[in-house]
C-alpha cells in the first residue's frame, strides 16, 4: 500500500488530470495510431501486397540489382546507400549525400528505387531533395501515414518530434501519478464494482490504468526517448561535446571510425557478404548499408534480426572493394557497452517486436487498454465538470476525437484504396479525407448535446466501414484470398478477418450501449417507485 | 473512502497557495525543470564515465533524459518549501552549466 500525505495525494491528482486535460487528446492521437503502428508491416502487407513474394528479406541476384542502380547514381550522390524490404517484400533502396538546407539544417539529396523482390526489376525511381524522394512514395503509403501521424503527428522536424516527446513527457507524468495514487494497487487489479449492472467508469479506469502502468511506464519512457534523441538530444550533445558537429556525434554512436580514401574502386558483389552474414548470425538480414561505394574506402555494413530465442541482432562490417569481414560490432559502438546495450532494449521495448506475431499482438492489447485508459480518464474529468459551461466544449471535444478519431483513420484507409485505384497523389488524399472526418466528428458532438448518441452513432460508422474496408480492399483491385494464401502471404486473410472482427464487435458495443440507454428510464424509474 | 471522495468531500487541512506561489510552482515545474533537465544532459556528456565503447557519456544522458525530467518535474511539484525547490533545481543546473562553460572556454 502506497501511503502520502493528502497534500501530496491532492497535488498528484490535479496533476494526474491536468497533464490528461492539456494533452491528452494529443496522447490518445498518439497512442491509437500507435497501436495500429505496430503491426505497421503487416498493414502494408495486406494493403499493397506482391504478385510473386520472395521467400527471403534479401534475395539472391540483388547484389546485381543493386551495382546497376549504382551505375546510374552521380557518384557524389553515393556518399550513403542503404536498402531494407517493405510492403510484399519490395526493397527500398536508397543514394543519398548530406547536405544543408537554406537555414544550415541538416538535409539529404538523393535517387531512390523500389526493387521488386522476384524479378529484380526497379521502379518508382524519385530524385532529389528530401521531399522529392518522399513524392509519390506510393508502396509503403498507407503504414506510412499511421506512423507519420504516431511519431510525429504529420507536424515538419524538428517540431512534430519535439511535440511527441513532451506528449511521452506527459505520460510518463500521468503513468508515475497514476502508481502514487492507487493507495491500494494490488487490491485495485481486481476491483470492479458493478452498480445497477452498470460497471463502475471509475473502477474500470482505475483496474485498465493498474493493469497497465508498467506497460504505460515504459512506451512513455522510450516514446519520449525516440523523440527527443534526434531532434534534441543529438543536437544539444554535438554543441557539447563535438563543436555542434552532428555528423561527427553520429559517427561516434555508430562506431565506425571514418576513413577517407576518394580513389575509385569497384564495389564487391553485396550477395556475397549477405550470405556470410546470414551464415555467422544465423539469422536473416535486416538492413544494408555502404558509405562510399563505389571509393576505395568503401565499407558495407550488415544489421541482422535477432537470431531465435535472441532479443538482439548484431552488425557486421564488411571491405567494399574486396567483400572480405572485417568485424563484428553492436548496433551502436564498436564494442559493447553499457549504454550499448540499454539502447539495443529500448527499440523492442517500444516496439514490442521482439517475439515475433505473439509479442506484437500483446503490445496492440497493452496499447488498445492504454488507449481507453486515456480517453476514460478524459471522460471521467469532464463528465465531473460537465456542469461548469467552461468545461463543456472539452468534453465535446474528448467525445468528438475519442470516437471519431478510429472512425478518421478507417476513413484513410479506405481513400487509400480508392485514390490508388484512381492513380491519386495518396498522402494528401488520405490527410484530407482524415481532417474532414474527423472535423465532422467533432461537429457533430458540438451540435448534439446528447454525447452517447453521438458516441453510439459514431461507433456504429466505425463497424460499418471496419466490416467494409476488405470488401473495398477486393472492389480496389486487390487480391482474393486464395493467391494469398497460394503464396503464403497471410497478412492479407489475417487482417480481413481482424477488421471483419472489429466491425462486429464495435456494432455489439453500441447495441449494448443503445440497450443500456433504453433500459436506463426503467431502472430509474424502478429505483422511485422502490424509494 | 475513496481518495477521490475523500479529495472531493473533505474541507482542505491546509491554507490554499497563494496564486503567486501556484503560478512559480507551476513555471519551476515546467520551463525550468525542462531547462534543469537539458543542462544535466549536456553536462553528463562531460562528467560520465566514456565506457568500453567510448560512448556511454553521450548515449547515457539521452537514453535518460525522460528520468531526469520527471525526477525534476515531481520534485518542484511536490516540495513542500518552494523556495528550496527554486534552490535545488538553480544548483543542480548552474553546476552543469558551470562545467560547460569550463570545458567550452578550456579548449
Amino acid at each position: 500500500m502506497i501511503s502520502l500525505p493528502q497534500r501530496e495525494t491532492r497535488s498528484l491528482l490535479a496533476i494526474h488530470g491536468w497533464s490528461a486535460v492539456f494533452l491528452g487528446l494529443l496522447l490518445y492521437t498518439v497512442i491509437v495510431t500507435g497501436v495500429a503502428s505496430v503491426f505497421g508491416d503487416e498493414i502494408g502487407d495486406w494493403a499493397n501486397p506482391i504478385e510473386q513474394p520472395s521467400a527471403q528479406r534479401f534475395p539472391a541476384g540483388l547484389g546485381n540489382a543493386l551495382q546497376q542502380f549504382a551505375d546510374s547514381v552521380a557518384p557524389e550522390l553515393r556518399e550513403s546507400f542503404f536498402a531494407f524490404p517493405r510492403s510484399g517484400g519490395r526493397i527500398y533502396a536508397q543514394f543519398h549525400r548530406d547536405e544543408k538546407d537554406a537555414n544550415g539544417r541538416p538535409t539529404e539529396r538523393g535517387v531512390v528505387v523500389d526493387i521488386d523482390p522476384r524479378t529484380l526489376q526497379m521502379s518508382n525511381r524519385r530524385e532529389g531533395d528530401e521531399d522529392a524522394m518522399n513524392d509519390d512514395d506510393t508502396v509503403n503509403a498507407l503504414p506510412d501515414f499511421f506512423v507519420n501521424l504516431h511519431v510525429r503527428l504529420h507536424v515538419p522536424e524538428p517540431w512534430g518530434l519535439m511535440l511527441t516527446g513532451v506528449l511521452g513527457l506527459a505520460m510518463l507524468v500521468a503513468a508515475v501519478s497514476g502508481f502514487l495514487l492507487h493507495r491500494h494497487l494490488i487490491r485495485e487489479l481486481f476491483t470492479l464494482r458493478r452498480r445497477k449492472k452498470l460497471l463502475s467508469a471509475r473502477d474500470a479506469h482505475v483496474v485498465a490504468g493498474s493493469w497497465n502502468l508498467v506497460f504505460s511506464f515504459v512506451l512513455a519512457f522510450t516514446g519520449s526517448f525516440f523523440s527527443f534523441a534526434t531532434s534534441f538530444g543529438v543536437p544539444v550533445l554535438a554543441m557539447v561535446a563535438f563543436n555542434g558537429d552532428q555528423q561527427a556525434a553520429f559517427e561516434t554512436f555508430v562506431g565506425n571510425p571514418p576513413v577517407n580514401d576518394p580513389r575509385p574502386a569497384p564495389m564487391a558483389n553485396l550477395d556475397a557478404m549477405i550470405v556470410d552474414a546470414t551464415r555467422r548470425a544465423h539469422a536473416e538480414t535486416f538492413f544494408v548499408s555502404v558509405e562510399h561505394w563505389g571509393r576505395a574506402d568503401a565499407r558495407a555494413t550488415i544489421s541482422m534480426l535477432p537470431a531465435e530465442g535472441e532479443v538482439f541482432g548484431t552488425t557486421y562490417v564488411y571491405d567494399g572493394p574486396s567483400g572480405a569481414y572485417q568485424y563484428e560490432k553492436p548496433p551502436l559502438g564498436r564494442v559493447p557497452s553499457f549504454g550499448g546495450n540499454l539502447f539495443s532494449l529500448m527499440a523492442p521495448l517500444h516496439f514490442g517486436n521482439f517475439a515475433g506475431v505473439l509479442s506484437k499482438a500483446a503490445w496492440f492489447a497493452l496499447g488498445f487498454a492504454a488507449a481507453y485508459v486515456a480517453l476514460s480518464g478524459m471522460r471521467l474529468w469532464t463528465q465531473r465538470r460537465i456542469d461548469q459551461p467552461a468545461w463543456r466544449p472539452l468534453a465535446q471535444a474528448v467525445n468528438g476525437i475519442g470516437y471519431g478519431l478510429p472512425l478518421a483513420l478507417i476513413v484513410a484507409s479506405a481513400t487509400y484504396f480508392v485514390a490508388r485505384a484512381l492513380d491519386a497523389d495518396l498522402q494528401p488524399a488520405m490527410m484530407r479525407m482524415f481532417l474532414i472526418t474527423l472535423g465532422a466528428c467533432l461537429l457533430a458532438s458540438w451540435l448534439v448535446r446528447d454525447t452517447a448518441r453521438v458516441a453510439q452513432t459514431l461507433l456504429i460508422l466505425t463497424g460499418a466501414m471496419l466490416l467494409g474496408l476488405p470488401a473495398l480492399r477486393l472492389l480496389c483491385g486487390g487480391p482474393t484470398w486464395a493467391p494469398m494464401f497460394a503464396t503464403a502471404q497471410f497478412a492479407v486473410p489475417a487482417l480481413d478477418t481482424v477488421l471483419v472482427i472489429g466491425g462486429l464487435a464495435c456494432l455489439a458495443g453500441a447495441y449494448r450501449t443503445a440497450t443500456r440507454m433504453r433500459r436506463a428510464p426503467q431502472t430509474l424509474a424502478l429505483e422511485r417507485v422502490t424509494e | 473512502m475513496t481518495t477521490v471522495t475523500t479529495l472531493a468531500g473533505d474541507p482542505p487541512q491546509a491554507a490554499p497557495p497563494s496564486r503567486r506561489a501556484f503560478w512559480l510552482r507551476v513555471v519551476l515545474a515546467g520551463p525550468l525543470a525542462f531547462v534543469c533537465a537539458t543542462l544535466v544532459m549536456a553536462g553528463g556528456a562531460l562528467w560520465l564515465p566514456k565506457g568500453a565503447a567510448q560512448i556511454d557519456n553521450l548515449l547515457l544522458p539521452i537514453l535518460l533524459f525522460p528520468a531526469i525530467w520527471a525526477t525534476l518535474f515531481f520534485y518542484a511539484c511536490l516540495a513542500h518549501s518552494l523556495r528550496r525547490a527554486y534552490l535545488v533545481i538553480a544548483a543542480i543546473g548552474l553546476s552543469q552549466l558551470a562545467m560547460i562553460g569550463i570545458h567550452y572556454f578550456a579548449r
